[in-house]
């Protein structure tokens, strides 16, 4: 007997869910036309929206004092599965004369990239962010390898 | 206004009136040979058409949107393509069978048209056996899967071939007990006079429980026997790449692929004559009003109605529902499906003989 | 010749012609294409002879269920792919002989005794057909049809012990 009940239940959930989903189903087809999630895009460049969390690319912020927050500390590199990030450091001499860890060049292969944003969570001070831009084809594969850092930009003060 | 009907008998009256009785025979064989054909690309056309906007507004996506107005034209696009593509024929394969494989599965899904009706009074051939004509003719559709497996020589055209051999031949079994309950209500295999005896109301409100019963246990059935998600194990893309037409390409592969469609059209059809009272126009009561207006439809208007929504939720469910494994789609089948269609055609025959229908 | 005699011709060339191939071949699975092939045909002989209920059962019962079991066989079988050894030639003179003698055999039956016409249309309506196979009364089937049920229903359940798997023993 508790076979029999356990196999009518088993039948009666089985109908129950199923209508669920052909309901939900429905519902989105009758209102196809009020709302729909594809973007047209090459037509609707200019109104495009993107998700806040769409990752284009990696770009080091700089401020309106072309400075950034980037100490070269390496932790990027090191998270970078892929070899994607190659950071060259310097030594700054401060005006004491004690000598201090600065970044000079930060080398970014987009070509490698898999936007995985590994890098983005390990870097201790919120240097580098992922850009919203997406529209990376170039003619040359030289053009993907790509400086970082603006040219004369330094480290912002009190970013240890 | 002139009907099917009408037509076909103009059309036979004045080839009779011109040519002897054979050469007029060969004519109209010539004429529905062509009709059939024609009947098949547009068949393709639509159906394909119809399951990527559904698909779509069920995704809340658009669709195909750029060839023609709203993107009509997308599968004409899409059949020029194929018909200029390379049909390759691998190396390795045998090739005699593997070209003859697509064939089989169209020629099939051709023969099955015969006794449907498709207006009032209009029929290719009134079988007298019609519904077990098409149960029969349509368990020869595996053959040429199998075959279309086994000469690709490709272990995913095997894998898949097999798959769907067991699946048609286990679900065959339910849609056939389907079809027999409406056979035993009606007392008739011929599809003119199952239709004819749903002339005071279809079998699905004068047959109540079993005929519902039937009728969910037919389309589940037949969306298995016809290989369409969430049965689609002998293609499942994702692990069998596509089946048992991985190798095929251009037109070979075309002709899987509108034979696919043809056949969700072909039971569709047959399910709308079963439980849906094929081109009968629907009636509440007897001499009203409303009858007299739905009377003004044409039948063949009914008829591709009724088609075409069941064809919808066919494309509905596989828009739906997740993929089966294939020890739950095996256990859906012997566990559940068989023994209910069994009890429910005790059901049906006891209604019967108690006269407890309307 | 009329158009119906020339059909019965092609369908029974059609018949004869893959029964040879089926027999021929040295691909397995080419054979049991050639058998199906060669049943169709005898379906279509059926239709031809307007019995369509009988043609029907002969492609339900033989194409979509015997062929299907040999095809679903020859699938599971090792090595079925390969072309088979050629059969040596004592076989095959004796294979001929075989069949000559056959048809000698048939021929002389057929020609001593030739065909006698009933002079009546045999009843083949389905609902004759019913009712024949579950009469009771005189020259009705009910009992055959009763005992061949029991031989399916042994069959099955011999099936369903083979494929049983047995519980593990309670410790």
């Amino acid at each position: 007997m508790a076979f029999l009940k356990k196999y009518f239940s088993n039948i009666f959930q089985a109908i129950r869910s199923l209508t669920t989903g052909m309901r939900i189903t429905a519902g989105y087809a009758l209102r196809h036309g009020k709302e729909k999630i594809t973007q047209q895009y090459p037509d609707n460049k200019k109104t495009l929206v993107l998700p806040e969390r769409f990752r284009g690319e990696v770009v080091l912020t700089h401020d309106e004092n072309n400075e950034h927050a980037c100490t070269g500390c390496t932790a990027c590199e090191l998270a970078c599965p892929n070899g994607t990030i190659k950071i060259i450091t310097k030594f700054d001499v401060s005006p004491e004369g004690k000598k201090k860890k600065a970044l000079d060049t930060f080398i970014y292969h987009l070509e490698l990239c898999t936007m995985c944003n590994l890098c983005i969570e390990a870097c201790p001070t919120n240097a580098i962010r992922m850009a919203q831009t997406f529209e990376h084809s170039v003619f040359d594969r030289n053009k993907l390898t790509k400086k970082l850092n603006n040219p004369g930009s330094k480290i912002r003060e009190g970013v240890e | 206004m002139p009907s099917l009907e009408h037509i076909a008998n103009l059309v036979h009256d004045w080839l009779n009136a011109q040519f002897s009785p054979g050469l007029a025979l060969f004519f109209e064989f010539f004429i529905i040979g062509v009709l059939i054909i024609g009947l098949f690309s547009i068949l393709g056309l639509v159906l394909i058409m119809m399951e990527r906007k559904v698909s779509a507004w069920m995704q809340l996506r658009l669709g195909p949107n750029r060839v023609g107005p709203k993107g009509m034209f997308q599968t004409v696009a899409d059949t020029v393509k194929l018909i200029v593509k390379e049909g390759m024929t691998p190396d390795g394969v045998d090739k005699l069978l593997f070209n003859l494989a697509p064939f089989i599965v169209m020629i099939v899904a051709m023969v099955i048209m015969a006794p449907l009706m498709f207006a009032k009074n209009f029929q290719i051939w009134d079988i007298n056996i019609g519904v077990f004509f098409i149960t029969a003719i349509s368990s020869l559709s595996v053959i040429g899967i199998l075959m279309a497996g086994w000469a690709s020589n490709n272990k995913y055209s095997l894998l898949g071939a097999m798959r769907s051999g067991a699946q048609i031949v286990s679900y065959e079994l339910s849609a056939g007990f389907a079809l027999l309950t409406i056979v035993i209500l009606t007392g008739d295999l011929k599809i003119s006079a199952i239709v004819n005896a749903q002339s005071d109301g279809w079998w699905i409100f004068k047959g109540h429980l079993p005929v519902w019963i039937a009728f969910v246990i037919f389309m589940i059935a037949v969306t298995a026997e016809t290989n369409r998600a969430p049965f689609d194990m002998a293609e499942a893309e994702s692990e069998l790449t596509a089946g048992f037409h991985t190798e095929y390409s251009g037109m070979k592969f075309a002709l899987f692929f509108l034979a696919e469609y043809v056949n969700i059209f072909v039971v569709c059809a047959l399910g709308a004559t079963l439980f849906l009272g094929g081109w009968q126009p629907l009636h509440f009561g007897t001499g009203t009003g409303f009858n007299r207006v739905m009377d003004y439809i044409p039948s063949s208007i009914w008829f591709a109605g009724k088609t075409f929504f069941l064809i919808f939720v066919i494309m509905w469910f596989r828009w739906t529902f997740p993929r089966l494994r294939i020890d739950q789609l095996l256990n859906l089948e012997w566990k559940y499906l068989l023994p209910i269609s069994m009890f429910n055609l005790l059901l049906a025959t006891l209604i019967t003989i108690m006269g407890w229908h309307f | 010749m009329s158009a119906s005699q020339i059909i019965f011709y092609l369908i029974s060339a059609f018949i004869l012609g893959c029964g040879i191939l089926a027999m021929t071949t040295r691909k397995i699975f080419r054979s049991a294409i050639w058998l199906l092939f060669s049943l169709v045909g005898v379906a279509a002989l059926y239709f031809w002879m307007q019995v369509e209920f009988i043609a029907a059962v002969q492609i339900v019962v033989y194409v979509g269920g015997i062929v299907v079991l040999i095809i679903f066989s020859i699938f599971l079988t090792q090595q079925s792919g390969k072309e088979m050894p050629k059969p040596p030639l004592g076989r095959n003179i004796a294979a001929v002989l075989a069949v000559l003698f056959g048809f000698a055999l048939t021929f002389l039956l057929i020609n001593k005794y030739g065909f006698t016409d009933q002079g009546k249309a045999f009843d083949w309506s389905v609902n004759k057909i019913g009712t024949q196979m579950l009469n009771t009364g005189e020259q009705g089937f009910a009992l055959p049809f009763e005992v061949v049920s029991i031989l399916l229903l042994a069959a099955m359940v011999g099936c369903i012990v083979i494929a049983m798997r047995s519980k593990p023993e309670e410790k």
